[in-house]
């Protein structure tokens, strides 16, 4: 994860912005290096859409069943 | 060691019987029975469905020490559940809010659905894999407290074990029958709260007679005389008192609150007080209604809930203003002798009071009701034992 995706998550976490936090993880799921590193930022991703009922969840969830990730 | 008390002369006839001891009254280890006894295989009133008006509203709420979570579902069904995760038994939620989602531990954000599924456990089997074998979502989905809702009331009963709720209920459900319609709460103005400093078992003793209104009551001498009152009694159910000479409120220009439709005429004048045993005290009159919530915090801290319904979603605001003042006047009233009461618990040898065998029947009848229910509680412990 780059430094200022790093700082940007940061942030989003301390104002509690979850909805930001959705796009940053999914973010850091593209650019991960190997495959447990993209789960577990898309992971992050998927849990705070599901926390704010962000449309994108059954997108995450779908992908991350596929990968045999998530149930 | 819990104290176990006597309770014989409760259960005699009310011409001869004495009240509940003392220490029911001051002893934080018969609060803990009583918990068992009378409130948590009961069904007790917890909130109302008017606390959570829309979908997604969760209201976190310590009932007798457990945490428990209201909240309207996306069926528009008004649950509760034990207000934590089960994996680490975290509270859920800590304050009222509204659930757009789903409900996220904050611990290691678990989630669940708001009907109470499990629906992800992320990392669980290790770091990006969100499922093990041995974690079976469908086998730890919020665990939910059987409740049921009637007058608004969110009635619970936490042992499970209780008869069903139109079964438990069905004196008060019959003789309230022509009140079986839409109640419509008042709003924010239509609700208040008081702290007081007294057993929540009080609070019921004092709210069954129409002794005390003359003395406590002076206002209402001038319209709602003593001997217009009668008892209300149904032992092992519930018990009150009623009016004959109901008045209804008047506003400015004449104006009345709408009646609930096609009651009878007997309701042209009467209304009724009753306390459903445990928690929930409940008022009917033609034009409104009324329910008190009590909320047991300690053996001698009480939260009274009230809130006020009318028949109709929209209702004069000056006038129900008005009424809710006059209400808050009336059981504010009743604050100094319901605490007078519980101070007077701690008199050594006071052997639970006398009643009068004419005026405090449905007093009697409540404490028969609690030593019957206590003493059934003990039996059944000493039998497992």
């Amino acid at each position: 994860m780059s430094d200022a995706l790093d700082r940007e998550l940061l942030n989003a976490h301390e104002r509690g912005d979850k909805t930001a936090l959705v796009t940053l993880y999914s973010q850091a799921a593209d650019n991960a290096n190997t495959d447990d590193a993209k789960y577990f930022y898309m992971t992050h991703a998927y849990i705070f859409a599901l926390d704010t009922g962000h449309p994108i969840a059954q997108q995450l969830r779908a992908k991350l069943v596929i990968a045999g990730r998530e149930a | 060691m819990a104290t176990t008390t006597d309770l014989s002369t409760v259960r005699q006839s009310v011409d001869k019987a004495n009240g509940l001891p003392n220490a029911h009254y001051i002893d934080p280890d018969v609060f803990l029975e009583e918990r068992d006894a009378l409130l948590f295989s009961q069904w007790s009133g917890i909130a109302v469905a008017a606390d959570v008006p829309e979908i997604g509203d969760a209201v976190p709420i310590e009932f007798l020490g457990m945490p428990m979570l209201l909240l309207r579902d996306r069926d528009n069904q008004v649950r509760v559940y034990q207000n934590i995760c089960r994996h680490r038994g975290m509270i859920l939620v800590e304050e009222p809010r509204k659930i757009e989602g789903a409900i996220r531990c904050s611990y290691h954000s678990w989630c669940y659905g708001l009907d109470g599924r499990l629906v992800s456990t992320p990392h669980v089997g290790g770091p990006g894999q969100n499922t093990h074998e041995s974690v079976d979502r469908k086998q730890l989905g919020l665990i939910e407290v059987r409740s049921k809702i009637w007058r608004d009331v969110v009635w619970i009963n936490v042992s499970g074990d209780a008869p069903e709720f139109e079964d438990a209920m069905h004196e008060v459900i019959q003789r309230w029958s022509e009140f079986e319609q839409p109640v419509y709460h008042g709003g924010a103005d239509s609700k208040f709260s008081l702290e007081v400093n007294c057993n929540w078992k009080l609070a019921v003793e004092n709210y069954c007679e129409s002794y005390h209104l003359p003395w406590v009551h002076p206002g209402l001498n001038s319209y709602s005389r003593l001997e217009d009152h009668y008892h209300i009694e149904k032992p092992e159910h519930h018990s009150g008192q009623g009016t004959l000479v109901y008045r209804q409120l008047n506003g400015e220009n004449g104006a009345m609150f709408p009646d609930f439709p096609k009651l009878s005429q007997k309701w042209d004048t009467a209304a009724e007080y009753i306390a459903c045993y445990p928690n929930v005290m409940l008022g009917v009159h033609r034009d409104h209604a009324f329910a008190i919530i009590l909320t047991p915090n300690q053996q001698d801290k009480t939260t009274e809930h009230v809130h006020l319904y009318y028949s109709t979603p929209e209702t004069d605001d000056a006038l129900r203003a008005k009424n809710a003042a006059q209400w808050k006047e009336v059981f504010v009233e009743d604050i100094g002798v319901v605490e007078g009461m519980q101070r007077g618990r701690h008199a050594i040898g006071f052997d639970g009071g006398h009643f009068s065998p004419v005026m405090d029947s449905p007093t009697h009848c409540f404490h028969d009701w609690c030593a019957s229910q206590i003493d059934a509680h003990r039996a059944t412990k000493q039998a497992a034992e």
